[in-house]
């Protein structure tokens, strides 16, 4: 069963892990953004102002450790979590190919966002970050987030 | 008859909606905040609740370094062993030779060991965290280097922590000479189609001047941000060259980032002296040799340890 206690006690454990695996392990690219995965799966159970308020809240964590252009991730996050919650009113269900859609737009989003954020100097040729590395980004997390949401049972029934 | 009225009222923006667009305006001015501020609110977070996470890393990384081969650290001491009972003669030669010149003996350099700590999150991809900050002598704008050459520089200093920047980082620069002091340029990271392509490039060599392939590059102390005769990097290839006004070279950098685990931090000592003589040709060049570029080594002066400063 999907309780608003297991939501978000799935949501405080994939940003452990996020921070762990990123930070403490310092795996980088090679884990997948739980955080982005948190904040959507999270979206859907809150209303459009507190999805904005949780995603500023987690980008303000990732952005802790940027040197490269504070805040960036804090915008992406913000607009994410509030385009997330704002899909509760737009998308009924939770069909497979709803969530897959979800999530990989999500994710592709967020890095969509945080290539326009961090400025033209520090990022990369838009074809190579974003049409090449985003999707694939974006299709780890997508596989990720459906396995965390099917194992642990947050009640979407048609994905298990 | 009685008036029609229809039903349709103004659509208002709903609470939830305010309210994202506050948290959305609040994020823009996280974006827009001045360096400094948005430094402090980093700093702020990785002490307060990213702290143990940090420290996790921390503890992870002293023991993959004390995990090393312990024999390979053995013939490390060794050979610093034989090169610092080879050198007893020349510190008391020297000494002599600065008594006879009435020269005041030089200021000894302090290098602070330092782990290195990357953290693995979007936008961190040039920076490194280290476990020494202000108790242990650690301020902003100090040199970072490791056994080969220049790493960085230490951005922000927290009581037992800081923040570098590696030389990937966009905004890294150094002004930079060839060993004989004869040409200079300014070094800097040129960014690649990939993170992974940033590479390390020399500009603004005076057109006249040619550099060879190989010929090594050290910090020349300009600026005062880094001691003279840190190396750098070895010339790779030539990047351009306008005509009649300046050329550029890509460099080969002498230290990968990513191999960093355990670093030097320059905390005293270092302002406007010479650090050649710590870096010996054995220590740099070896990079070159082994990719069958020997060309750097005939640029090493025949005693490297002799820098003007010793």
């Amino acid at each position: 069963m999907r309780s608003p206690r297991r939501v978000w006690g799935v949501v405080g454990l994939l940003v452990f892990v996020h921070l762990l695996l990123h930070l403490s392990l310092g795996i980088g690219d090679r884990a997948p953004d739980l955080l982005v995965i948190a904040l959507l799966i999270a979206a859907r159970e809150v209303g459009v102002g507190r999805g904005a308020g949780l995603g500023f809240a987690l980008g303000l964590l990732d952005d802790a450790l940027s040197v490269l252009a504070f805040g960036a991730n804090t915008l992406a996050l913000t607009l994410v979590g509030a385009g997330g919650a704002r899909t509760r009113d737009l998308f009924v269900g939770d069909s497979l190919v709803f969530l897959t859609s979800y999530l990989v737009l999500g994710k592709w989003s967020r890095d969509l966002i945080h290539w326009i954020a961090v400025g033209e100097r520090m990022r990369e040729p838009f074809v190579d970050a974003i049409l090449v590395q985003a999707p694939i980004a974006a299709a780890y997390a997508a596989v990720v987030g459906l396995v965390v949401i099917s194992v642990i049972g947050l009640g979407w029934e048609s994905v298990r | 008859m009685p008036p029609f009225h229809t039903d349709v009222k103004e659509p208002k923006p709903s609470r939830g909606g305010l309210t994202a667009l506050g948290w959305l305006a609040l994020s823009l001015v996280v974006l827009y905040l001045p360096n400094e501020s948005q430094q402090e609110m980093a700093s702020l977070l990785r002490g307060s609740l990213l702290w143990p996470f940090v420290m996790t890393q921390e503890t992870l990384a002293r023991a993959r370094v004390h995990a090393a081969d312990t024999e390979m650290l053995q013939a490390q001491v060794d050979s610093l062993s034989s090169v610092i009972s080879s050198q007893n003669t020349l510190v008391e030669e020297n000494d002599g030779l600065r008594d006879l010149l009435q020269l005041s003996r030089r200021l000894p350099s302090k290098f602070v060991a330092a782990g290195v700590i990357r953290p693995g999150t979007p936008g961190s991809e040039s920076m490194f965290l280290l476990d020494a900050g202000v108790r242990r002598g650690v301020h902003a704008n100090t040199p970072v280097v490791v056994g080969r050459g220049l790493l960085g520089v230490v951005r922000e200093a927290r009581a037992t922590s800081s923040v570098g920047m590696d030389w990937t980082h966009p905004q890294f620069r150094a002004s930079a000479m060839t060993l004989d002091g004869a040409v200079y340029g300014m070094v800097l990271a040129s960014q690649g189609r990939f993170r992974e392509d940033t590479r390390l490039l020399v500009d603004g060599i005076p057109f006249h001047q040619e550099l060879s392939l190989g010929t090594i590059l050290v910090t020349s102390g300009l600026g005062g941000l880094y001691p003279r005769g840190i190396p750098i990097g070895a010339v790779e290839e030539e990047a351009e060259a306008r005509a009649g006004w300046r050329r550029s070279y890509w460099l080969r950098p002498f230290v990968e980032p990513g191999q960093a685990t355990h670093v030097l931090v320059l905390v005293s000592g270092g302002e406007g002296l010479d650090q050649s003589g710590l870096w010996a040709a054995e220590d740099s060049v070896p990079l070159m040799m082994l990719d069958g570029e020997a060309g750097g080594a005939q640029d090493l002066p025949e005693n490297p340890t002799d820098g003007p400063g010793g």
